[in-house]
């Protein structure tokens, strides 16, 4: 026999009528919502100084905007407690800023989703994961604060699946992406100290993501060899739908720390894995991806109505085609537990070649 | 203890303005100027002058223009908006065969029709529900655009051209010079 629960009490019936009207208008990604009342948004809006109707992200070609009021009514449905809140809104201000986002991206038959990564003394407070399964489930932060932003594309500014989203595939990522950086085992300075903020600041990084793909090297230390397997995973023909490609880099715990012990810092292994991420013109010719497209510089085969020579044909050495513009296009965070040589790389769309613009301070409490 | 409260919507609402009437069709396309407006996607340059090409065995046009949009993803930027609409008579944009320019290239349609020129919006029929939410949230349930059949990208010449006898005739009737 199950065990029965003495305390609290609950009236099941009205909760679950309220998450049926909430399915029934598609306010929602198919999971149960919280239901938000005028209460309750309220404690939201007491976690931040900005104004209710301040706007946080506009797509002007949609004809929407998300307003404060509306990220937390959203933020509140995702299930996020009120404290997470300052995150969420420094997460839209990352958004803001990123070149994707406002131009359609996700209505984008690619299929993105919006990754956040979240650094400093927030983390700890309201209990995101950086640890182990730090992209998997199980943490009501990093699940709720992910959700908050896809809940927001869907009622905010109407990007339902098969209407304005036309993504082909998706990714699972559309549910929630949210992890923290293991700051505590990284040898390195953090994301968003690397980027001009103070450790003691808290930040969210936003990103838009496609791909997530699993770097097994648990034999080795040498870092040329854990560059080497990084860059052939990032060059790999299948995700070249532009001229070049950019990624995101999240180094376990064991690897970040090997690449450490033979004295390289994030430059040398940007500068690294940027070496050795090059494919031959005859891997490219192979797949029909040699030349580029006139106008948008997306990859087609040289006979394409459209077709022009990519840049590297042009350069000194024609045969090896760089599948990155600069060491830049790629950034190095660490998470992860601290057992195991695994690695991932995220692939990216979004600046290639310069620092993320894509970072905002997160409120302190107290304010 | 217990409160009962209303729920809130958490949508946001569309804040579209301006008129959803087409501009004025011309009597005859006779010394017209058609503008062939291009979005950047691989081949829609192909596909207009395709297009362009059997207007001009059929009617007296009077000059075709080219224009590109920087960016394929979102609607034409106000200033070549206005360069267009001051240059031509009549326009005709491509091509909508991804999920953000399938919207932006009605959106697009949208613009100029309210700006007083008819224009004729181009996506692949594999992007219709996208189009037509376009359409909507801009305020324009009804806008009529054509639909040709996907894919457009990956076409050699002689298939785009294949593509656009298949929508001629919707073409022609979308600018009023059917007959």
């Amino acid at each position: 026999m199950s065990a029965i629960i003495d305390e609290p009490l609950a009236d099941a019936a009205e909760i679950r009528s309220a998450m049926e009207f909430y399915a029934e208008q598609e306010w929602t990604d198919g999971l149960p919502v919280v239901p938000v009342t005028e209460s309750y948004l309220n404690e939201f809006l007491s976690a931040t100084s900005r104004g209710p109707q301040e706007v946080l992200f506009a797509v002007s070609h949609l004809n929407r905007e998300c307003t404060v009021r509306l990220a937390a009514i959203n933020a509140a449905m995702a299930g996020c407690r009120p404290e997470y809140f300052p995150v969420v809104v420094a997460a839209w201000d990352a958004i803001a800023k990123e070149p994707y986002p406002k131009r359609g991206i996700w209505q984008s038959t690619t299929g993105t989703a919006p990754l956040l990564i979240v650094n400093g003394p927030v983390r700890g407070r309201i209990g995101l994961n950086s640890q182990g399964n730090v992209f998997g489930s199980g943490f009501r932060a990093n699940a709720t604060i992910g959700r908050a932003i896809r809940l927001t594309c869907i009622n905010v500014f109407g990007l339902q699946p098969h209407q304005l989203d036309q993504a082909t595939q998706g990714t699972l990522a559309k549910y929630s992406a949210c992890i923290a950086e293991n700051e505590e085992e990284s040898p390195w300075a953090p994301l968003h100290v690397e980027y001009g903020l103070d450790p003691a600041d808290s930040a969210v990084t936003a990103l838009v993501i496609r791909s997530c793909l699993h770097i097994e090297a648990r034999h080795t230390r040498a870092p040329e060899q854990l560059a080497l397997d990084l860059a052939n995973t990032i060059r790999r023909t299948g995700a070249l739908i532009h001229e070049t490609t950019s990624a995101l880099v999240v180094l376990g715990p064991e690897h970040a720390q090997a690449f450490a012990e033979a004295g390289w810092g994030k430059d040398d292994v940007r500068q690294a894995i940027y070496d050795r991420a090059v494919n031959s013109r005859a891997d490219l010719v192979a797949v029909g991806k040699e030349a580029i497209s006139r106008h948008t510089r997306w990859r087609v085969p040289a006979d394409h109505p459209d077709a022009i020579p990519d840049r590297a044909s042009q350069g000194a050495t024609p045969d090896q085609v760089p599948a990155l513009i600069s060491p830049n296009a790629i950034l190095v965070a660490v998470a992860g537990a601290r057992n195991a040589g695994v690695s991932t790389v995220m692939e990216t769309f979004g600046v290639r070649g310069d620092a993320p613009s894509s970072i905002a301070r997160v409120e302190q409490p107290g304010r | 203890m217990t409160v009962r409260e209303k729920l809130l919507n958490p949508t946001g609402s569309d804040a579209a303005a301006g008129g959803n009437s087409l501009a004025p069709r011309p009597a005859s396309l006779r010394g017209l100027t058609v503008g062939l407006l291009g979005n950047t996607k691989p081949n829609a340059e192909v596909l207009l002058a395709e297009i362009a090409a059997e207007l001009k065995s059929r009617y007296d046009i009077g000059e075709f223009r080219t224009y590109t949009k920087d960016y394929f993803g979102t609607p034409v930027k106000p200033d070549l908006l206005a360069q267009v609409v001051a240059d031509c008579d009549m326009v005709i944009t491509a091509v909508g065969d991804c999920g953000s320019c399938s919207a932006a290239t009605v959106a697009d349609g949208i613009l100029l029709e309210r700006a007083g020129v008819p224009a004729v919006s181009v996506v692949s029929d594999s992007f219709l529900l996208s189009a037509r939410a376009m359409a909507r949230v801009q305020g324009f349930p009804g806008f009529e655009f054509i639909a040709v059949h996907h894919p457009v990208a990956s076409l050699s010449v002689d298939e785009l051209r294949e593509r656009v006898q298949g929508v001629l005739p919707d073409v022609l009737r979308v600018i009023g010079a059917e007959a």
